[in-house]
Parts: C-alpha cells; sequence; structure tokens
C-alpha cells in the first residue's frame, strides 16, 4: 500500500486549515522584527498606532469594498444572525474609528496600525489566505503635501525594514477616466475601457479605442498606456495635445507631487505611471505602488480616497498606505536566505549549591542584552557551565575559564 | 531583452511562439531544443517550455516576467496579469456545438442543456447571459465524445478547422469567442523591469503585425 492510498480522501496537515501557515522560530521572529521596523518608522514620522478588531460587520465593509471584493472574504453569521467578516484590509476599519470616534479631530489626524488580514482564496494556487499588513492614514487634509508624506514613508518604513531598490510607482486615479470623459467618450464605451483596464487586458482596451470615435491626442495617449511612465518630462510629453479639464487637472496635481517628493529626496526612486491601474470606485486622487526589484509583486500600494469617510458619516479627506508584511519579508528571505533562529547561550551548573550562581548570571547576561536559557538540571552540556567557584565558556571555539564577573564580561556584547 | 524570464507553451503554441519571438529579431529557437531541456538560456533570456495552463501561473507568481499564451487559457484563468498583445497567431473558436439531431441545431435552445467542456469557466460566462437549466459538465479531453456516448446534450469546445466538431457528427451552433495567442506579463514586472518587458512587447507586436499584412497580401 503506497502512503497516499493509506490517507482518507480530504486528509488535512494534521488539524492546520489548508491554505494557512505556520511560523516558526526564526521566521516568525524576522517577520515580527520587520514589523516593528514599519510600526517604528511610521511613529517616527508622527503615526499614532492603533488597533482595530478582526471581525467587522459585512456593512462595514461593504462601504469600502465592492461587492467582488466582499465575496473574497471569510464571511459568518453569528448567534444574532449578524453578518459578519474577517477583515480583507484595515484601511475601512481606520476609516470607520475615524468617522465615529476621532471625527472631532485635531486635524490632521496621522494614524497606522499592523495586523493581520484574512482573504478566502482558492486552494492551491500559492496566494495566502491569512497576511500581514501594517500601514498608514492620514486624516483632514486635501494637500498634496499628506500625499507626497504618504509616498516617502512608505519608502522609508520598506527601506528601514531592509527592502533594498525600493521603486515608487505615482500615478493619480481621475487622469485615465478623465481622460476618457475629455475624449468624448459616452458612458457606455467609457465603461468598457475602463472594465478592460482593471482587467488589465491591454487588448481589449485597444479593441474597443479602435472601435469608437475619439480624438488623436487622447488615443494617442490610451494606447501608449504601459509606456506611459517615467519622471517628470513624461508629464510634458503628455499634456501636449490636451483639452479635458479633468486630466489636465490631474497632471497638474503630479507635477506639484513630483515637487514636493523631490523635497522629500526621493525622486530617484520614483516613477510617474500615467497608465496606473487601481480602483476607480475608491480612489479620488494621487495613487501609488511601491515595488522592489526582486519582487513579483507590489509590495504596498496607497492613495487618497476622500469619498471614503462620508461612507461613515464623516467627509473627511484622507489618504494612506498599505504595506504587505509578507511580501516584503519573502523578498528579503529570497535575498538573504531563510532567517535562522536567534542564538541563545545555554547556561549550566555543576551542583544544586551553584544554581542560584548561574541563575545570577544569566539574569546578568540578559540585562545585557545576551538570550540565556538555563539547564533544567544539574550537569548537562551548555556555553557557560558555572561551579561554586568560577565558570568556563567557550568562545570562538576556545575553551575559557575565569571568575564568574570575567564571564558575564566576555559573554555580553561588545559595546559598539 | 536583458534577463527576462520568458514561460513559452507547449503544444500547438509552441512552434508559432518560437516562429514570432525569430521574426521579431528576439530569438531563434528551434522548438525542437525543448523536446531535450525544459529550459533554454539564449541571448540574456531564459525560456521555459511549460503546459498552457501553466504560463498565467508562472507569470502571476513572477516565476517568469513574461509568457505567450492562447487567450482560450486566460479566459479560464484567474491569474492576475497585463495582457500586453495580441500575436494574432494560434487562431481559434471558441464554439457550442451539437449533434445532427439536436434542437440546437434548428436554432431551438431547450429549456434544460447538459455540457460538456474543458471550458467550464468560458461556459459559465456564456450561458450568464442566457436563462437556461444548463448543467456543466467538465472533461479534461476528447470533449467531442460526450454527445455520442449520451453523456451530454452538446459542448462547448475549442476549434481551428472545424474538422474534428465534423468528423464526430456535431455542427456548430453559436460561437462563445475567438482566440489568439497573447502576450502577458507579470504585473511588478511590467514597472519594475519596464524597459524589458515594453521592449519585447514592441518587436512581438510589430512582427506580429507585419505578418499579418504578409499573411494578407
Amino acid at each position: 500500500m503506497t502512503g497516499l492510498d493509506s490517507l482518507p480522501p480530504g486528509a488535512r496537515a494534521r488539524g492546520r486549515a489548508d491554505g494557512f501557515s505556520d511560523w516558526l522560530v526564526g521566521s516568525a521572529a524576522s517577520r515580527r522584527q520587520l514589523t516593528d521596523r514599519f510600526i517604528e518608522t511610521f511613529e517616527a514620522w508622527g503615526y499614532g498606532f492603533v488597533v482595530t478588531p478582526l471581525v467587522e460587520p459585512l456593512d462595514t465593509v461593504a462601504a469600502g469594498v465592492g461587492a467582488a471584493r466582499q465575496s473574497g472574504l471569510f464571511r459568518f453569521m453569528d448567534s444574532d444572525g449578524d453578518l459578519l467578516a474577517l477583515v480583507g484590509e484595515r484601511t475601512v476599519s481606520v476609516a470607520r474609528v475615524v468617522a465615529t470616534q476621532l471625527h472631532d479631530g485635531p486635524f490632521p489626524l496621522r494614524l497606522c496600525y499592523a495586523g493581520p488580514v484574512l482573504r478566502n482564496q482558492a486552494l492551491n494556487t500559492g496566494r495566502r489566505r491569512e497576511s500581514l499588513q501594517a500601514g498608514c492614514e492620514l486624516v483632514g487634509s486635501t494637500a498634496l503635501t499628506a500625499d507626497a508624506e504618504c509616498m516617502a514613508l512608505a519608502a522609508a518604513a520598506l527601506e528601514r525594514g531592509g527592502v533594498h531598490h525600493v521603486q515608487v510607482d505615482v500615478g493619480h486615479a481621475d487622469f485615465i477616466p478623465g481622460l476618457l470623459e475629455s475624449a468624448g467618450l459616452d458612458e457606455p464605451a467609457r465603461d468598457v475601457v475602463l472594465g478592460a483596464l482593471a482587467r488589465r487586458d491591454l487588448v481589449s482596451v485597444e479593441a474597443a479605442l479602435e472601435s469608437t470615435d475619439m480624438a488623436d491626442a487622447e488615443r494617442r495617449l490610451l494606447l501608449a498606456f504601459p509606456t506611459l511612465r517615467g519622471g517628470r518630462e513624461i508629464l510634458d510629453t503628455a499634456a501636449s495635445g490636451l483639452r479635458g479639464d479633468r486630466p489636465t487637472h490631474a497632471l497638474q496635481e503630479l507635477a506639484q507631487l513630483w515637487d514636493l517628493l523631490d523635497a522629500h529626496a526621493i525622486t530617484d526612486r520614483v516613477h510617474l505611471d500615467l497608465g496606473a491601474v487601481r480602483d476607480w470606485d475608491y480612489y479620488t486622487g494621487p495613487t501609488f505602488e511601491v515595488f522592489s526589484e526582486d519582487a513579483g509583486f507590489a509590495l504596498g500600494s496607497g492613495g487618497r480616497y476622500d469619498m471614503l469617510l462620508s461612507r461613515f458619516g464623516a467627509a473627511l479627506p484622507a489618504t494612506g498606505f498599505v504595506l504587505h508584511v509578507d511580501r516584503c519579508h519573502d523578498s528579503i528571505g529570497r535575498r538573504d536566505g531563510a532567517a535562522s533562529a536567534p542564538w541563545v547561550l545555554g547556561v549550566g551548573w555543576d551542583d544544586a549549591d551553584a544554581q542560584p550562581i548561574a541563575l545570577d548570571a544569566a539574569r546578568r547576561l540578559r540585562d545585557r542584552g545576551v538570550a540565556c536559557a538555563c539547564n533544567l538540571s544539574a550537569g548537562g552540556d551548555a556555553d557557560l557551565h558555572v561551579t561554586m567557584h568560577d565558570a568556563h565558556w567557550s568562545m570562538g571555539g576556545r575553551e575559557e575559564r575565569g571568575s564568574i564577573d570575567a564571564a558575564v564580561d566576555a559573554l555580553s556584547p561588545r559595546e559598539p | 531583452m536583458s534577463g527576462l524570464r520568458i514561460a513559452l507553451p507547449g503544444g500547438t503554441l509552441l512552434e508559432g511562439a518560437c516562429e514570432l519571438l525569430d521574426s521579431a529579431g528576439v530569438i531563434r529557437l528551434d522548438p525542437s531544443r525543448f523536446d531535450r531541456e525544459l529550459s533554454v538560456t539564449e541571448g540574456g533570456a531564459v525560456y521555459v517550455k511549460v503546459r498552457p495552463t501553466d504560463v498565467p501561473v508562472y507569470v502571476e507568481m513572477g516565476a517568469c516576467e513574461c509568457g505567450i499564451v492562447g487567450k482560450d487559457v486566460l479566459w479560464e484563468s484567474s491569474r492576475a496579469c497585463y495582457e500586453l498583445a495580441d500575436l494574432r497567431f494560434g487562431v481559434c473558436r471558441l464554439v457550442l456545438a451539437a449533434p445532427r439531431g439536436s434542437p440546437l441545431v434548428q436554432g431551438v435552445w431547450p429549456a434544460s442543456l447538459r455540457v460538456a467542456t474543458k471550458y467550464p469557466e468560458s461556459a459559465r460566462r456564456f450561458f450568464a447571459a442566457r436563462s437556461l437549466n444548463v448543467v456543466l459538465i467538465r472533461l479534461h479531453g476528447s470533449v467531442e465524445l460526450a454527445p455520442a456516448t449520451g453523456l451530454a446534450d452538446c459542448v462547448l469546445d475549442i476549434t481551428a478547422t472545424g474538422r474534428t466538431l465534423a468528423a464526430n457528427g456535431l455542427i456548430e451552433v453559436a460561437e462563445a469567442g475567438v482566440s489568439t495567442a497573447r502576450l502577458i506579463a507579470n504585473l511588478a514586472a511590467l514597472k519594475t523591469r519596464n524597459e524589458a518587458v515594453g521592449g519585447l512587447a514592441a518587436s512581438l507586436r510589430r512582427a506580429a503585425a507585419s505578418r499579418r499584412a504578409e499573411g494578407a497580401a
């Protein structure tokens, strides 16, 4: 009988739900440290840490994400018959908190968060069902300086977390819809093009544009879709021949934003991306995505969403972003290799009288930042072995012997 | 095409993909090379031959920056990729076909219908617009046999010439879509490797257009 035949159909990895992961010693720690680096950076920029529930009423979730994405959530009913969902992102939760509890300001209000999000992804696709997100929301300002701050902060957090070759792609949610409107496309035709763009099906975009009557400047821009990328100079190229107010205004905002990003000294990592495909129902102004050369997915994304808070009864402008901690962690892991378990100093003693001395030595070493695990009985292997009179320890492959104080000093980290 | 990894579809599209890459001046690859090796490094790029349905998987997950695959595979795939260009070869059609005696052939849509197909997602969408009581039966091959054996009333299947359908006594009733080979790209790669990916797209698009012009002349 082969191994497979002996297993019942539908057998699970001993007790763990399919599509979820355990994080073991080493990788769990490096993932937590990465999250800490992100939060530290957010706090250093004045963003206050908040925690929102893992569960939200389905109505709350529905205020933020469209029907298609709701169906990708884990949804359930509690004993009162209320429909609930495990959160698939956390911006909606933070927006709810601001609109219902912090609506009196003071503004601008800077908040940050980190926590798991869950998506009911199909199995065996390589996609995670649970992942960790960390993000910031800057509420109460319509100024482009707020958008620039979020972009600079996202890049700073990734770099602080150890992600290399960070690249920020900046777009504008109103550029393409505005371009389609000013090109004279009627609403059904616009929906066809926007729908194809949302599916990232540029072949259909092209076909739709060929079959519609529109001005050359706009058609040229839309057909150049994947190449509408570059530095500030592409704004002038794009603006030539353009007549509509909406796309022109979007280009003007991007020009101002470029100068603000220059003030943050990050334009060497910024590309303007006029063809950025984002959720046009959600975003209302500048948007951005963050990439790293060694990752096949965006590591973070964000933008201005001025309509969301009004759905919770507080008409407040807002901009923000999310970082995908697990994708960042994957990217760093591919580069540096998987994180190994942190080093722990084993402390032993030779008889019961020496145990208090060994425990005291461990206490002193821990105070100096050395992780120590004490033997649970006398004798046994140890990196530091304590007797009534002295200690011996191994360092750099050499056996050393001396007083307890000498051992603690020798095993403590050197002052930088 | 500095350092790109490109997924090519094994099977009927492989030869056309190699021809197009050649006529675009990208690379000269003999398709038979893939009989011996699944991965070919040539001209600074890596070409891997995978099953057509796996091309979007490699590209979405970032294992390849670009891929060439039939639109029929993309209809079925839930993978998020950019579809950059219609490469215009590998033309085939997804059609509904029924045996001679079926009311479908007379243009009558029966109230309930059992449909055998290798394309359940396309079938779901095709029938979504028609309020019929449709039972989809997913098969993995030789779909034409299903009506003859009584497994299904009709089939929704890909046909290039119509010969296989005709040989099995099936008559085309409706066309659900026309498929050609497409160039797809990873979402991040279009941003982080924009010049290489954009350059590949431009060369293949040019070559596809000029080959079609030649074909028409």
